[in-house]
């Protein structure tokens, strides 16, 4: 193949015109005429019996139409599924709304259709529920302890599923290791947060009794065959069409209980009925993510060869297993770019009363960095080494890859220790060492910390999805169809969500059939019209898709040039798609424009004997191995001893996404990622108050995401291996940003505070836990 | 009880008037009543900025004003930077610069860097992030933004100059 | 979060107000800026029969300097305060205080009045009222009252205005020539102060500095003007050894609680560093 000419070109994004203008159409600028509002009554408390309801003063408010209540909705629908069940675990039953019991501050509980949501509003006021609050558990210690209080009767003791992975022999290399360092961590609860909360819009069609549901998803697909599942319809009954998409980071995945309540109201009233998540809802329904414990410990010898890892964690799951719930790339990247061969990794899946966990950006991978990338500086300072040498000495080599690591997944390729000195000479890292010492002399406290990762995108296979108990592909699909005047449509289930998808697919399917992106028109998100699709997360999109647009393009460039040799009585084998032309390798003037070969296609004529008319391929993709990026990051921070109180100085990320489809859009996918990685380090968590079981920082006013004012400017740099496995060397890279943030910003406080003896082991790093951690060092004097 | 009252303003130099509820929200008059979709709810609370309006000329956030309260006023929306014609300076500076991703929050930046333009102020680096704390992005990492509205903002200045 | 069922009034006196205030018996809310007002309005966390928008009263955002006072109307918005020449030249403190209240729309927006009747105890507005000891003008019905800053503020979110009463400006004394500098630490920019200190003084030609006074913010349930450790600087060149004196005095002044920005053990830790940093500023200015 040629090189593709849009492949690498930092191609102006399609999105950008509607946005720019403000003619993007979101989910509630979706206007229904007659349209009902939804707005939902939410428990109160983290868990409690639902004894009666009463709705008569709401019903007979004017401009209600009905109400819903659990009973009503546990009757009519099944169980929310599971796409991605953590191996073992134990169900579940999370309904549309509760019934009997609520487990978690926000669950929905009672839903009112009004006229417009101001009454809606009004309308839940009046209705009367009663709560006999219940004993609840918000700490995962507290869920594990005897006599705690049971979530559910399926999962005794609350825990979900125990598993352990083991590879090598972890008790002998244990016993061997001439240091050994352990750590108890505590990751934060935090949230994607999109700027644009959840939202659905359900219709019943009364003719052809079927139901027609916009929302704010990452997959439409998904979401219809859980819906259909759930309100026991046929799939084909059920449309799912998910409009631009206000930022979704893994949150907008799967169905959720409102998608459920909406298309019940709607069945039942016959008008549309219309959801806006409002915030203080979004951080009590809409899935929290990341919260864990480990207690990890690594081992090495005495020359720093690292030798193994123990991990025992705990996955505060809150109170459903969601869709997609606990991430299981925590154990299977804990490992990390590192040399190991030993390790035993047990894990725990528990119930708190709390908003089910579900996935971000980062999904487990963040987990794991975290807590190994901290605890590897621990362990080169415990051995008197350089973080940096310490690293270099057990980093993966190039010859080395491809790489099965201790959980069995298999690095492709990469030069991990390439992006260790890109990142550290960025810095200056030799001269930043002696100017330590100096500053260290004035009373200033400036450290400098790197994070190693290496990231898993994309899915390895639909089999290998299949045989974990996925209830979804890793493939992607696209249909391409020419239209008469020349142009391509290319239809996808992915839909869009600041990704960048439609400018990348048009790249890909521009490239392939000789034509230029702007002659590419995308139709997106829609489940009519588009086949089976998978949808967009766990960084895949591009992969799978790439692959599918190579198949779909192919078909129909190898069909345009057997019309135009047929036109141009050459033989197709001569001739070749460019720039809107099919013209003969060896000489361009013999030639004919893909607009009159497309036209041909229309006509059904001139065509060769036996080419059926049209010029339209649907093609599927299921990449057979995942491809692994990696990166490092370093940081630098100077800390205010006696305050605690820090300023990120420098923050250095050098990544590898393979090959680069569009340059522009990876830098600010990374530069996204980056952001998220730094806001859950440093800002955000969700913060459960153990008494009363209540979220005590649920709005926009006390959940601290960072302002521009915040964040640095960041420093990155790009390297470029194309994987061996996919299709044009492609890796994902929407996730990777956000994998190193929490480990290099801790080790370079830590660093900093070196001469105190500083270790810090929660998140996020603040001024206050610094205080504290400076003070605890200090104690022990 | 006058639950309901006129609203009369100029939204994007044409003027309208509505009779609506007093408690109405200034976004969702603008956004439900007159249909001028591209300013968006994030919050409802004045923090993330996605409402970000311009009141008189200055930004504000309309998540924070009672429909009513813009009675008599003047408001700038981003359907009235550009219309359909070209982009307008700021908006051509965010695609440039790849400021936007999933676009929500774009329309609220769009405005405030507008109002920048409009007092003369060229700021830049850090003084501009402190300038743009009202508006919060979860895509773009900021960057993107800030040198997107740096750019316009020199040009802007430059425009006057040699005006 | 949509308000629930409201009555707007817009007030084009402040006769007018008052007699709508009075008309509700308690139930109406004067709606100034309503950056506060309209979001606690969204949540239902409050719901008044009534709002009266007094933003179209004429003169109530006026600022201006005399008899010794610069007195500045109730409505005068944070951007206005912060163009305002007057205020930087004779209120420096408030000039120094305003970039830390919100973001640029809030401050287009919000009002010196209605930060000062929401009364949060991390306020800036109400940290430079109660450190210079500003007078509150309060009309009423039968009349008008005035009150210092620190017998208007009665706990986190409460004042000694009544329900019917309306502030109609505040009075600081005319601080030309002082210095003032306001520092804060927050979970981010624009947040709410985990803890915020004022100092403002005058030198005096010899080095030395006449007063100082030194405020404390989100350390109580309501701003604090830190009377003993402000009192014990008078006449000194603040000196490491005054200053470090003057900040452990504060603390005398401190109670704080613990909220999701910060512990109450945080914010003990902080005031003395924070007002050791106000005031080594403060000195540094002089030279």
């Amino acid at each position: 193949m040629d090189k593709l000419p849009w492949l690498g070109a930092s191609v102006k994004r399609k999105e950008d015109d509607r946005l720019l203008r403000g003619s993007g159409r979101f989910l509630d600028d979706v206007e229904e005429t007659l349209a009902l509002h939804l707005a939902i009554g939410r428990c109160p408390y983290p868990h409690a019996r639902i004894r009666r309801i009463d709705a008569a003063r709401a019903l007979e408010l004017s401009g209600v139409e009905t109400v819903l209540i659990g009973e009503q909705v546990v009757a009519r629908t099944e169980p929310i599924t599971v796409l991605r069940p953590f191996p073992g675990s134990a169900p579940t039953v999370f309904h549309g709304m509760a019934h009997g019991v609520a487990r978690y501050e926000g669950e929905p509980v009672v839903a009112v259709a009004a006229v417009d949501r101001y009454v809606a509003e009004d309308a839940l006021e009046l209705i009367d529920v009663d709560y006999e609050p219940l004993p609840h558990v918000i700490t995962v210690e507290d869920a594990l302890r005897p006599g705690a209080p049971q979530l559910h009767a399926t999962v005794p003791g609350n825990v979900v599923v125990e598993s352990t992975v083991r590879a090598g022999e972890p008790d002998k290399r244990l016993a061997d290791a001439a240091v050994t360092v352990d750590g108890t961590f505590r990751i934060n609860r935090v949230s994607g947060a999109p700027i644009e909360t959840r939202g659905v819009i359900a219709r019943w069609a009364e003719d052809t009794s079927t139901l027609e549901l916009w929302a704010s998803t990452q997959t439409p697909h998904l979401l219809r065959a859980q819906l259909a599942h759930c309100l026991r319809m046929d799939e084909t009954d059920v449309r799912v069409i998910a409009p631009d998409v206000g930022g979704a980071f893994g949150l907008k995945i799967g169905v959720y209980p409102e998608d459920i309540i909406a298309a019940l109201l709607a069945i039942d009233t016959r008008r549309p009925v219309k959801w806006i998540e409002d915030r203080t809802e979004f951080f009590r329904g809409a899935a929290h993510a990341r919260e864990a414990v480990h207690a990890l410990t690594i081992g090495a010898d005495r020359d720093g060869a690292l030798l193994v890892l123990r991990d025992r964690y705990l996955i505060d799951l809150g109170a459903y297993h969601g869709p997609l719930g606990p991430p299981l790339l925590t154990s299977i990247m804990l490992a990390g770019p590192y040399r190991l061969h030993d390790a035993e990794i047990h894990r725990r899946v528990v119930l708190t009363n709390k908003v089910p966990m579900g996935a971000y950006r980062g999904y487990g991978q963040a987990e794991s960095n975290y807590v190994r990338e901290v605890l590897v500086d621990r362990l080169a300072r415990r051995l008197g080494q350089d973080p940096a040498d310490f690293r270099r000495r057990n980093l993966l080599r190039p010859d080395e890859l491809p790489f099965k690591n201790v959980s069995g997944a298999t690095y492709d390729s990469g030069d991990y220790a390439r992006g260790l000195e890109r990142a550290l000479s960025r810095v200056g890292y030799e001269t930043f060492r002696t100017r330590q010492k100096a500053w260290r002399q004035q009373g200033r406290h400036v450290g400098v910390g790197m994070s190693c990762y290496v990231e898993f995108t994309g899915y390895p296979s639909s089999a290998f999805l299949g045989r974990t108990g996925a209830r979804f592909g890793a493939y992607e699909s696209v249909t391409l169809r020419m239209d008469r005047a020349g142009r391509a449509a290319l239809s996808t289930g992915v839909s869009t969500f600041g990704q960048g998808t439609e400018t990348t697919f048009a790249q890909m399917a521009a490239s392939l059939l000789g034509l230029d992106p702007v002659d590419v028109a995308i139709h997106r998100g829609d489940s009519q019209g588009t086949p089976y699709s998978v949808g967009g997360f766990a960084s895949r999109t591009m992969i799978a898709g790439a692959g599918a647009i190579e198949k779909a393009a192919g078909q129909i460039r190898d069909k345009m040039l057997r019309i135009a040799g047929h036109i141009l009585d050459v033989d197709p084998a001569a001739l070749e798609a460019t720039a809107g032309m099919i013209r003969r390798r060896d000489d361009p003037s013999v030639q004919v424009s893909i607009q009159r070969v497309s036209e041909a296609a229309f006509l059904g004529h001139p065509l060769p004997p036996g080419e059926d008319p049209g010029l339209e391929a649907t093609a599927y993709f299921d990449p057979p191995s995942s491809a692994f990026g990696y990166g490092t990051v370093v940081a630098q921070v100077e800390v205010d001893a006696r305050s605690g109180e820090f300023a990120l100085q420098r923050y250095i990320l050098v990544h590898d996404c393979g090959t680069q489809v569009n340059p522009m859009i990876v830098e600010g996918q990374v530069q996204g990622a980056v952001a998220q990685g730094i806001a859950a380090a440093l800002f955000e968590e969700l913060v459960y108050d153990r008494e009363t079981g209540q979220l005590v920082n649920g709005t926009m006013v006390d959940y601290f995401m960072p302002t521009a004012a915040d964040l640095p400017a960041f420093e990155l740099d790009h390297l470029e291996t194309p994987s061996p496995v996919t299709p044009f060397g492609i890796k994902g890279v929407g996730e990777g940003g956000t994998i190193a943030a929490a480990a290099a910003i801790t080790n370079a406080v830590c660093d900093a505070l070196a001469p105190f003896g500083v270790d810090l082991d929660r998140l996020p790093v603040t001024a206050e836990s610094i205080w504290r951690a400076l003070a605890g060092a200090r104690a022990k004097g | 009880m006058s639950a309901r009252v006129t609203v009369a303003l100029r939204v994007n130099g044409r003027a309208y008037e509505r009779v609506v509820e007093s408690r109405r929200l200034l976004v969702d008059f603008l956004r439900h009543e007159l249909q001028l979709h591209g300013t968006h709810v994030g919050c409802e609370q004045g923090v993330c900025g996605a409402c970000t309006v311009l009141l008189d000329g200055e930004p504000v956030k309309s998540c924070l004003m009672l429909a009513p309260q813009a009675h008599g006023h003047s408001i700038t929306t981003v359907e009235g930077l550009a219309g359909r014609g070209e982009l307008h300076a700021v908006q051509q500076a965010f695609r440039d610069a790849h400021a936007l991703q999933c676009g929500y929050c774009t329309p609220g930046f769009l405005l405030a860097a507008v109002a920048l333009a409009d007092h003369g102020v060229a700021l830049e680096g850090a003084a501009l992030r402190e300038e743009l704390a009202g508006n919060l992005c979860r895509c773009t990492g900021y960057q993107n933004i800030v040198e997107a509205i740096e750019r316009y903002l020199r040009q802007a200045a430059g425009g006057r100059r040699d005006g | 979060m949509k308000p629930a069922p409201l009555e707007y009034l817009a007030a084009a006196t402040a006769e007018e107000a008052l007699a709508a205030l009075a008309r509700f018996d308690g139930n109406a809310r004067l709606l100034a800026g309503g950056q506060s007002l309209v979001p606690l309005l969204s949540m239902r966390l409050l719901r008044p029969t009534a709002v009266i928008d007094i933003n179209g009263i004429r003169g109530l955002d006026r600022i201006a300097a005399g008899d010794g006072v610069v007195r500045i109307g109730a409505l005068a918005r944070y951007s206005a305060l912060q163009a305002s020449a007057v205020i930087r030249e004779r209120v420096p403190l408030l000039a120094k205080a305003v970039p830390f209240v919100g973001d640029r729309q809030i401050r287009n927006r919000g009002t010196l009045g209605g930060a000062l009747c929401h009364a949060d105890p991390a306020g800036e507005m109400a940290l430079c009222a109660v450190t210079l000891v500003a007078r509150l003008r309060i009309v009423g019905r039968a009349g008008r009252r005035e009150l210092d800053a620190e017998a208007f503020f009665q706990g986190p979110y409460t004042t000694a205005l009544e329900p019917t009463e309306m502030l109609e400006a505040v009075e600081f004394p005319d601080g030309a020539g002082a210095e003032a500098v306001v520092v804060e630490h927050a979970r981010r920019h624009g947040d709410f102060a985990v803890v915020s200190v004022a100092a403002t003084g005058l030198p005096a030609p010899d080095g030395s500095w006449r007063w100082i006074r030194i405020g404390l913010g989100a350390v109580a349930d309501r701003a604090r003007y830190a009377r003993r450790a402000s009192e014990g600087l008078a006449g000194t060149r603040l000196q490491p050894a005054d200053v470090e004196a003057a900040a452990a005095r504060c603390l005398e002044d401190a109670e704080p609680a613990a909220d999701v920005r910060a512990s109450a053990e945080y914010r003990r830790h902080l005031l003395p560093i924070l007002v050791e940093r106000a005031l080594g500023e403060l000195a540094r200015r002089r030279r």
